[in-house]
């Protein structure tokens, strides 16, 4: 027993050294990128074409952040972005949560039929020709609205909110509608309230999506520069240089060699892109975590 | 449920024939817009012209034009001076869009999917525009301007841009030389090499590839960084799309021919080559294998974008390429100038090479190359037609909107000496080429038609680098000593060319450009561009060149080019 | 089913329809809106069969059967891309979920709670970057003056920087790669979750038993987790075909095309670059098709299996 205790207290030993060198590494891999990137950015350019430059600028210039934010595209981007991101998650949240509240009431007719009409949507889709032939048809290209209106149901995120819906207890429901409350108002002054967790956690999917998307833009919006997002303008940035020593705008002053190049522009314009979801996404751990255990494990 | 599912499956055709019926009528109405907007220009055709009169007075209505160009560029500011100065004047204000992040193909496609053009197109794919009816006919409003029709192009050059439907859709901008020309660099394809490399080894003869990398493998061992420690590169090569000519013909230079692109014409006999299978065509790539698997060349070359390499080239620690001058030299050139890698000696020279030492060599063409596959074209969406051609007409034959788009505003960006001739201070021309002045001030609008060659003045240049006074000017010291080392006056001279004019048929590329896939030579086209771009590298990277070589002509004869050569010798034979 | 059905009929009387008015009417407007969005394209899937043109619309255009189809099984592209979205796809699913795993397992065994967190929320992070994003840094990553090519050289496994884009063989590594750095944090969340439903009596009598860690983990801790884990890989099963786009659309490049392209990438080089709708249709039906046969197949499987069900 003794003889026994020691060994794997030694296995013990051993096991919580191997573990803490694989999680060590693992945050160095996770990290390091991202830190190089934010220390590339902050570097002077031509110096950071030379390479070796880790977690800190080794000639420091702010020139690069300037010069991102001077691009007429990337702020309109930003705009846009910003808009399609409050606006798409607003209404995605209304029409799901709405289409979560129909499905998951007991008496509800067509509760089965609706809810398989949208699982269904979850594995057959159209294909990009046909969705693009309809957008167009709808006259939803060329127009900011392709951002929103295509995305606004999602069979997963309406799955997540009826679960969730399904578990609050029916008693609260019953006793308003004997008060008389009418279906609306129970889903707005009772079961809206006691979903804010779910609803922060889809209003973080939703959101995220849009921050992130690029391909849409690409697509639909190929000529409308007015309706550009951030990512599309990162993304144009990290395949071309013309673009950006193009619109590298009033930032340099005249005459002063232009110490950017493309390496910390894409780094800078990176950081610009990533920082509001680095910043705010350690304050909603609770909700994707909450949202991903009832939308992964119970449906 | 057997039902519902039918009545769910009707509700589909319902609303599917719904579709169907509104693509249709989409595309009915696109349709009839198009037949208004052409009998409104046969009716608006005489008002554009009483139009051209109050301009002078009144101030002019700007239109705002949008312009998609299928080729990288910068993007001008929408408060650019001159852009503004030039829509105070002339009421056109151009909004142009370049490639990125996609291919030409694909950026192309993607108009045409969403069915919505910009007012002006520039693409790789005309002819995929034409049809899917993009693009409105311009023979009408070329014959209404008849100056600008007879000084443009001669009546052949318009044919040849005709389409199998008769109409003429595009015009391409490029290549017309005025009055006397002033050619002083090499626009075309060569070895380059800087001419710090030179100046180290003395100035010594360099007459064919294996002089070529000799000298650069001496520089690099003598030389492995530039004064601030960046490592130097012996040579690298872009192969990114179709701008794989950095690769792919140097085979037909170095056999002494011109840049017919696609194929080697024998001048005597008028008979197509093929360079690809050329003994030239071997021997360079043998060379480029050797000089691959010794470390001289760069192993980023064969996945570097075209922006990479530009970034890589405009650091000025590479040594030596294969490229045409206007793919680099305006972005590399403005950059060097900017951060002092001229005055040590990082600009390029070009070389002559060829196979064999003491061969003609005809890397520089001399007259003006027509292309009829590309240019300038209006869509069926564009907000005034009229207008919008009549601005390429202006951009033609208006030598004030020419000097205004190449040399600038008098007095800002050039002086006028007593004898009326154009220069620039050293100041101007460091900030002629600073990319943030560009995007506020320049306006070039590089995609619509311009002129080379002398101006209507008889005195200046219709481009500033074209100015004999204003290229020795511009020149740093390392490329003047250079020059005058070989004693030339310009590139030209350098890479000494045989002096000859060449045949109406040159160059061969624009027609093989115009192949669709819809006869055998064109299928072989394509395959024959896919096989290169894959086996070209790797040709290159091999570690048995032989065997390599080997594979690659087999994968290549499978291709049958003997269609697409055997539709090429057609094209020639209706030359003869 | 059936009794289902005939239980609701009964109940459908206009009282009730009155009641649920409000109910009814959002059902109705998602279900419209659904059918726009979801099911219309469907229709398209006509183009499949025609040669489409877009000035004669889906009911001019010329049936040909099916062609198109003959067309994409003939063509060599489309043979790869099938291979290489399924291998990359496969290769893809097996390696993100037993770095999930893994990393989930072990970080369960960490002791304290603030580096457990702290490990925890750092994981997250990539999943919040967009694939631009992550492919751009990637590409730094292993450009030759990144840090990869820096260490292999500093520790002289290599004497020469090597691009490593230009192999056709790193590339579904990378790609691999790409995916675990992005994901393994994401995906250990539902691990951790099912972890901590694991019953801690158990740990405690193995304890007593004198079971080491790792004993622990292999006859506790996986076996206690092994339902997630198959209904998530079964679930990503029906997914494979898609995880095929953007990564490799941002990496590839002409030298890669071979391994990389995808048949999302064909449906884009056919179907917009080439302007075949058609085809681009017709590839997008076969990827439809056989991800359903995939999802329908391992739900049988796990019915077998006894575990749970998608649907």
């Amino acid at each position: 027993m003794g003889k026994n205790k020691v060994k794997s207290s030694l296995e013990s030993k051993i096991f919580t050294i191997i573990n803490v060198v694989f999680m060590v590494s693992f945050v160095v891999v996770t990290l390091y990128p991202v830190l190089n990137t934010v220390a590339i950015s902050f570097n002077d350019g031509i110096d950071a074409v030379r390479g070796g430059i880790y977690l800190w600028p080794r000639k420091f210039a702010l020139k690069n952040y300037q010069t991102v934010l001077a691009m007429e595209n990337l702020v309109t981007g930003a705009k846009v972005t910003v808009a399609r991101t409050v606006l798409g998650t607003a209404s995605a949240l209304v029409v799901n949560a709405l289409l979560a509240y129909v499905v998951s009431r007991k008496r509800f007719l067509f509760k089965s039929q609706l809810s398989l009409f949208w699982v269904i949507t979850m594995y057959v889709n159209g294909g990009l020709i046909p969705v693009f032939l309809l957008y167009r048809n709808l006259g939803l290209t060329g127009t900011f609205w392709v951002y929103v209106v295509p995305g606004m149901v999602s069979a997963w995120n309406m799955l997540v909110l009826r679960t969730y819906m399904l578990g609050l207890p029916d008693s609260l429901e019953e006793s308003a509608q004997l008060d008389g409350a009418g279906y609306m108002t129970i889903f707005v002054k009772i079961i809206s309230p006691l979903c804010k967790p779910v609803y922060a956690t889809v209003v973080l999917f939703v959101a995220v999506g849009q921050w992130n998307s690029w391909f849409d833009a690409m697509l639909y919006n190929r000529m409308k520069t007015e309706y550009t997002t951030l990512q599309y303008e990162l993304m144009k940035l990290l395949s071309s240089v013309m673009q950006q020593s193009g619109s590298a705008a009033a930032a340099s002053e005249r005459g002063a060699a232009a110490a950017i190049t493309p390496l910390t522009i894409r780094a800078a314009a990176t950081v610009v892109t990533m920082l509001p979801i680095i910043c705010l996404y350690p304050f909603l751990q609770r909700y994707f975590v909450t949202g991903l255990t009832i939308g992964g494990v119970k449906e | 449920m057997k039902k519902k599912v039918i009545s769910m499956l009707l509700a589909f055709t319902m609303v599917a024939s719904i579709l169907a019926g509104c693509g249709g009528k989409d595309t009915g109405a696109a349709a009839d817009t198009g037949t208004d907007t052409n009998s409104e220009s046969s009716s608006s055709g005489e008002e554009s012209s009483g139009a051209q009169t109050d301009a002078a007075d009144g101030p002019v209505e700007v239109t705002d034009f949008t312009m998609f160009i299928t080729m990288p560029g910068s993007e001008i500011n929408s408060d650019n001076e001159i852009a503004q100065m030039i829509a105070d004047k002339w009421g056109v204000k151009i909004k142009e869009t370049w490639l990125t992040g996609q291919t030409a193909a694909e950026a192309t496609g993607t108009l045409i999917a969403s069915g919505e053009y910009p007012d002006f197109v520039d693409t790789d794919d005309m002819s995929q525009l034409v049809d899917a009816e993009a693009l409105i006919p311009l023979d009408d409003y070329i014959d209404q301007y008849p100056e600008f029709r007879d000084t443009w192009f001669t009546k052949e050059e318009w044919d040849k841009f005709r389409q199998p439907d008769g109409h003429i859709y595009w015009i391409n901008p490029f290549g017309n030389t005025m009055g006397e020309s002033t050619t002083t660099t090499h626009n075309d394809e060569a070895f380059w090499i800087q001419v710090r490399v030179l100046e180290w080894a003395g100035y010594p003869d360099i007459q064919t590839l294996d002089d070529y990398f000799k000298v650069l493998e001496d520089y690099i061992a003598a030389n492995p960084t530039m004064e601030d420690g960046t490592q130097n590169i012996a040579y690298t090569i872009l192969c990114e799309d179709w701008r794989y000519f950095c690769l792919e013909n140097a085979g037909q230079f170095l056999a002494g021919y011109p840049n017919d692109g696609s194929v080697l014409v024998d001048k005597e006999t008028l008979t197509i080559g093929d360079y690809n299978t050329s003994e030239d065509t071997k021997k360079y790539l043998q060379k480029l294998n050797e000089e691959y698997n010794k470390g001289f060349v760069d192993p980023e070359s064969f996945t570097q974008t075209y922006d990479e390499y530009i970034a890589k080239l405009s650091t000025g620690r590479v040594l030596g390429m294969v490229d045409q001058w206007w793919n680099f030299a305006y972005t590399v050139n403005d950059v060097f100038k900017q951060q002092g890698l001229d005055a040590k000696g990082c600009n390029y020279v070009p070389l002559g090479l060829t196979t064999e030492a003491g061969m003609e060599n005809r890397w520089h063409t001399f007259d003006d190359t027509v292309n009829q596959a590309s240019g300038v074209a209006i869509s069926v969406d564009c907000k005034d037609p009229d207008k919008a051609f009549k601005f390429l007409v202006d951009c033609a034959m208006d030598q004030e909107l020419h000097d205004l788009r190449y040399w600038g505003v008098e007095g800002v960006d050039y002086q006028v000496d007593e004898n009326g001739l154009f220069y620039r201070t050293d100041e101007q021309r460091m900030q002629w080429a600073d990319t943030s002045y560009q995007a506020s001030h320049r306006c070039q609008y590089s995609y619509l038609p311009q002129w080379g060659g002398t101006s209507r003045d008889g005195k200046n240049a219709n481009k500033p680098e074209e100015q004999p006074s204003e290229f020795q000017s511009d020149m740093a010291q390392p490329l003047k000593d250079c020059l005058a080392a070989y004693g030339a006056d310009n590139y030209v001279d350098l890479i000494g060319s045989v002096v000859e004019t060449n045949g109406p048929w040159f160059p061969m590329y624009s027609f093989s450009n115009n192949f669709t896939t819809e006869t055998p030579g064109g299928v072989a086209w394509t395959k024959m561009g896919e096989v290169k771009h894959e086996y070209l590298p790797k040709v290159v990277m091999a570690s048995d060149f032989d065997a390599a070589w080997e594979e690659y002509m087999e994968v290549y004869s499978s291709c049958k080019p003997e269609d697409f050569l055997g539709e090429m010798q057609e094209i020639l034979d209706t030359f003869k | 089913m059936a009794r289902v059905k005939a239980k609701q009929d009964r109940k459908i009387t206009w009282k009730e329809i009155k009641r649920q008015k409000s109910l009814l009417i959002v059902a109705f407007f998602v279900t419209v809106y659904g059918i726009i969005f979801y099911y219309l394209p469907l229709a398209g899937w006509l183009m499949a069969f025609q040669n489409f043109k877009p000035k004669s619309g889906l009911l001019g255009s010329k049936f040909v059967g099916l062609d198109k189809f003959k067309f994409l099984f003939e063509d060599a592209t489309f043979i790869r891309a099938i291979r290489n979205t399924f291998c990359m796809g496969a290769l893809n699913l097996l390696t993100t979920t037993v770095m999930a795993i893994l990393f989930a397992v072990l970080l369960n065994e960490i002791r304290s709670k603030i580096a457990k967190k702290t490990v925890q929320t750092i994981s997250y992070l990539p999943h919040f970057l967009s694939w631009i994003i992550v492919t751009g840094i990637l590409h730094d990553a292993l450009s030759s003056t990144g840090i990869i090519n820096d260490l292999l050289l500093r520790f002289g496994v290599i004497d020469q920087a090597i691009n490593f884009f230009a192999y056709p063989k790193f590339f579904w590594p990378i790609v691999a790669f790409a995916n675990c750095w992005k994901e393994t944090g994401w995906n250990a969340i539902i691990y951790l979750a099912a972890i901590t439903a694991i019953d801690p009596c158990l740990y405690e009598a193995a304890s007593i038993d004198g079971a080491s860690r790792l004993q622990k983990i292999r006859y506790i801790t996986l076996p206690g987790i092994k339902p997630t884990i198959m209904i998530l890989l079964l679930m990503n099963v029906g997914n494979v075909l898609n995880a095929g786009f953007e990564v490799q659309y941002l990496l590839g490049n002409g030298l890669v095309q071979k391994v990389s392209q995808t048949i999302d990438i064909y449906v884009l080089n056919w179907g917009i670059s080439q302007n075949d709708f058609s085809l681009g249709t017709a590839a997008g039906i076969f990827k439809s098709v056989v991800s359903i046969a995939l999802i329908v197949v391992c739900n049988q499987m796990a019915k077998r299996a006894g575990e749970e069900r998608l649907f």
